[in-house]
């Protein structure tokens, strides 16, 4: 018996296994009819054996069905598929007598129908549809993330670094912070950041703390910080500093050629900042002032807040909560990566006296960077996850904001899978960008 | 990272000293330790400065606020923290559990380290003995917290039970130490049932303790049926097995007969809680990673795809999304008619399968690091499918996953804490309940009570973390 027999037969059982999984799908299903088809696989496989034996084949060097590892495989997958089946079947025909008890409605038509929910700092009303509560937490979640793990890393790698420092008392303050809020839950973390600011800073209505001549504003309701108000030309100034952005592109990928054409320093971060700020200001006066900084403002009631930016409280703990913690984990990564590169790699920067600042940008971090990609893109996935906890202290993100939608006795089952969808989409798009990235990073060759 | 210094006495200080970076700081005279340590250039100089003022002005920030602080609130709510709202007449049980609960540490930890400690001996690598100093350098962060713990009460007995925990702990590690190989080698199913009696004594035995003791002695009959390193006949192996069963029968009989009631664990809170919710989790949590990790890796592709999608599925979304759905779907599963689990047991079933997929995952890389040429080995020796996965590479497997084992107790140990969000009573739900008491409510003790419930999780990820290090230098992971 060839091999391209033994193929053949190999794709025979899988087609049957094929087959028999479609039937067992599509059919009501029970302990009948899984040993039903447990015996139809059985039949079918002797009678497939039968009839290649009366082609009158070698069938010397086949072991015993009972021991062949196509059928054990077979029978495991037709066992595994019908034991699965059973049970979600027994779970699912559970869900149907519970919900039809109950009465509960598994359509989406509820995404259409008013929320009775408001959120605070946002437009949201009570007439509002569902969808758009939940639309209005994703893009909060989202705040949370795109603020709060750029922060982490900086943060991170700056303390990672700092544990390795020879400055024994940086090390030890780096070592202190690491071990001691590392160990704590997160939803401790950021309980902890909650309960200070509410305790260190006054009510809103008893006179905020109004730091730099007032620029910014902070009581435990609020933190208010300077931003920028566009006036009547904004929209068009925008657009023009958009396209001052694409020229300083433009000028950071020409300096970037001189330099590998001639060798000429290239400064070109010194070059692209110049010529964004050269036109911006450029503009500016042309347009005789687009923007104005604005001042934050708050009443003597502290209930009305006008200019500047905004953050709501509950905001702002689990934005310093998440940070402190992920900041822990990321700086345990960037240490571990910066050992992991090889001692003679410091040591030839050393020799070539390179200043350490500049040991670490050019020779050390690029190199650890490639090792703590990986590892640190787990990080930003349980920084995303971990945004969820802002449930605890009532900032109104996704998970928040479901549950709040519970209480206005919307259908839970499918809420919750909407919740765990947005986040499995959150966690797709983050890995898939990392993914990207990561490989572009790691070494091509060998 | 140390600027090379060139002058000749610090090169001879180098070379004398072994080339032992460490060694030459600690013997250097204070002044040239502080110039080489804290101001060897400007940069690091102001680093110190600003450092030091800094640290300065947060201790004297913590010491005030601690000397202005009333403790009255942890005082008052102490038995809350630790124990819930377990019921006051019944602390005996209590306190019966906890030293059952030493004493599965104890004997488990002796008998290992003695099992250790004589493998080394054998192989002829640096063997240690476990010194009591060494332990308590292992372990003072726990012991630290727990007299810290006790020292808030104001009456004896929390000051007796806790000297009593800590004697039990050091008999019966001893006794672990110092019993034969024989006993020593089936530590882990004595501790477990050790562990097992020491829930009992809460639970009463009317549960699934029973059932516990059953499936522990049953495993325990097949572990004795599958001792390959004893050699001995049919025979041997059939009195051993069946030692183990009959053992195991009477023990589940007598359980089954005494019919002592007891709290099921809804009436427990507290650390108790969170601990006890932990090493459940994780370890029923264990059994089905193993298995989800040999179908991750399996060739058949059905089996496969439903480990993955279990696995992915449960990794990308939070804990807390899939402890709303064990409140408030879950008991929509069951059939109707009925009676639902309570909310606590849901919630369990749900932090088991969280830790299996996060298991899984550990599991896999340790499946992973075992070389090809074993699994090809065993093969060649005659080995079919099942026995391979068994004898060669689980056991590998295991042994080098068990750092970040440990590592993932840790985290689940800290995300227990996510139960108060589902109004279960493990502490840090506690912290809230004793803010909301009429005495205290609306004083902002929550600056108190969070520190406090945060020192407890500290203590005990802080030693465990420690010891997952320590176990990873031990083992060698990732140098071999």
């Amino acid at each position: 018996m060839n091999r391209r027999t033994v193929n053949t037969w190999g794709q025979t059982l899988g087609l049957a296994a094929v087959v028999m999984t479609v039937i067992i799908l599509m059919g009501t299903f029970n302990v009948v009819t899984m040993a039903l088809a447990l015996l139809v696989a059985a039949v079918v496989f002797f009678v497939l054996r039968a009839a290649l034996d009366l082609t009158g084949r070698d069938r010397s060097d086949r072991p015993p069905a009972y021991r062949d590892v196509k059928v054990i495989a077979l029978g495991a997958q037709i066992f595994a598929v019908a034991a699965l089946h059973t049970f979600l079947a027994y779970l699912w025909q559970n869900f149907k007598d519970r919900t039809d008890d109950i009465g509960l409605n598994l359509s989406f038509d509820f995404l259409d129908q008013p929320g009775g929910i408001t959120i605070a700092d946002n437009p949201l009303s009570a007439n509002d549809q569902v969808n758009e509560a939940i639309r209005a937490g994703f893009e909060n979640t989202i705040r949370i993330i795109i603020l709060g793990i750029p922060l982490a890393l900086v943060v991170g790698t700056l303390v990672g670094i700092a544990r390795l420092s020879s400055n024994w008392l940086l090390q030890k303050i780096a070592t202190l912070y690491v071990e001691a809020f590392r160990n704590i839950p997160v939803l401790v973390v950021i309980l902890i950041a909650w309960s200070v600011y509410l305790n260190a800073l006054p009510p809103a209505n008893e006179g905020s703390r109004k730091p730099l001549g007032g620029w910014f504003i902070f009581n435990n309701s609020r933190f208010s910080f300077p931003s920028i108000k566009g006036l009547d030309n904004w929209e068009a100034y925008r657009g023009l500093m958009l396209v001052a952005l694409l020229i300083a592109i433009g000028v950071w990928i020409w300096r970037t050629y001189v330099f590998n054409e001639t060798g000429t320093p290239h400064r070109r971060t010194l070059w692209s900042i110049g010529t964004f700020v050269g036109i911006g200001a450029v503009l500016f006066v042309a347009f005789g002032g687009p923007f104005e900084v604005s001042k934050p403002f708050v009443d003597e009631s502290g209930r009305i807040y006008t200019d500047g930016l905004r953050m709501q409280m509950p905001f702002a703990a689990i934005f310093t909560g998440l940070v402190v913690y992920t900041a822990t984990h990321i700086s345990e990564i960037v240490r571990g990566s910066i050992l992991a590169v090889h001692k003679g790699q410091d040591e030839a920067a050393n020799a070539l006296a390179l200043s350490g600042i500049q040991r670490y940008r050019f020779v050390i971090l690029p190199q650890a960077l490639r090792i703590a990609f990986p590892p640190l893109i787990n990080q930003f996935l349980n920084f995303t996850k971990n945004s969820s906890l802002a449930i605890a202290i009532g900032f109104a993100e996704v998970t928040a904001v479901i549950n709040n939608l519970f209480g206005q006795s919307q259908p839970a089952p499918q809420l919750i899978l909407i919740l765990m969808l947005s986040y499995l989409v959150l966690s797709l798009i983050l890995s898939v960008i990392g993914n990207l990235i990561n490989r572009r990073l790691q070494l091509v060759g060998r | 990272m140390n600027r090379i210094d060139h002058s000749a006495d610090a090169v001879s200080a180098m070379i004398t000293a072994g080339v032992d970076k460490g060694a030459p700081s600690t013997k250097l005279p204070p002044g040239q330790w502080m110039k080489k340590n804290l101001f060897n250039n400007w940069y690091n100089s102001a680093i110190t400065v600003v450092m030091g003022a800094l640290i300065v002005a947060l201790l004297v920030g913590v010491v005030q606020w601690i000397a202005n602080t009333d403790f009255a609130i942890i005082r008052k709510s102490l038995r809350l923290f630790m124990i819930g709202q377990y019921p006051r007449d019944e602390l005996t049980r209590l306190w019966v559990s906890f030293l059952l609960m030493a004493a599965t540490l104890g004997f488990t930890s002796g008998a290992t380290a003695h099992n250790a400690y004589e493998d080394a001996l054998e192989k002829e690598l640096p063997a240690e003995r476990p010194t009591w100093l060494g332990l308590l350098r292992r372990f003072w962060a726990i012991v630290a917290i727990l007299v810290f713990f006790v020292s808030f009460a104001r009456t004896l007995p929390p000051y007796l039970g806790l000297a009593a925990v800590f004697v039990t702990l050091v008999v019966t590690r001893e006794l672990g130490w110092r019993l034969p190989r024989a006993v020593r080698d089936r530590a882990p199913f004595i501790g477990t049932g050790l562990g097992i009696t020491s829930f009992l004594a809460i639970a009463g035995t009317g549960g699934l303790g029973r059932w516990a003791i059953g499936i522990l002695f049953a495993a325990w009959t097949v572990f004795e049926i599958g001792r390959r390193d004893v050699p001995s006949d049919h025979r041997g192996t059939a009195i051993r097995a069946g030692a183990a069963l009959v053992v195991g029968g009477i023990a589940f009989f007598i359980v089954h007969a005494l019919g002592i009631e007891g709290y099921g664990w809804d009436d427990w809170g507290g650390l108790h809680l969170n601990i006890f919710v932990t090493v459940v989790g994780l370890g029923l949590g264990l059994p089905f990673g193993i298995l989800l990790a040999l179908g991750r890796r399996s060739e058949l592709p059905i089996i496969k795809a439903a480990s993955v999608l279990f696995i992915e599925f449960v990794r990308g979304v939070p804990l807390i999304s899939l402890l709303l759905f064990s409140n408030l779907m879950l008991g929509l599963f069951f059939p109707l008619g009925s009676e639902l689990p309570s909310e606590l047991t849901l919630a369990m079933i749900v932090i088991m399968g969280f830790s299996a997929a996060y298991i899984a995952e550990i599991v896999r890389g340790g499946l992973q690091s075992v070389p090809k040429g074993q699994i090809e080995a065993a093969q060649a020796s005659g080995l079919s499918p099942g026995a391979v996965q068994r004898l060669v590479v689980l056991p590998q497997a295991l042994r080098n996953v068990i750092p970040a084992m440990v590592g993932q107790f840790i985290s689940l140990f800290k995300d227990t804490s996510l139960l108060s969000i589902i109004g279960v009573i493990e502490i840090l739900n506690v912290s809230a309940i004793a803010n909301a008491q009429t005495e205290f409510i609306g004083k902002g003790l929550a600056v108190v009570t969070y520190p406090f419930v945060a020192l407890a999780f500290w203590a005990f990820a802080y030693t465990m973390s420690k010891e997952s290090r320590r176990l990873e230098t031990k083992l060698g992971v990732g140098t071999r």
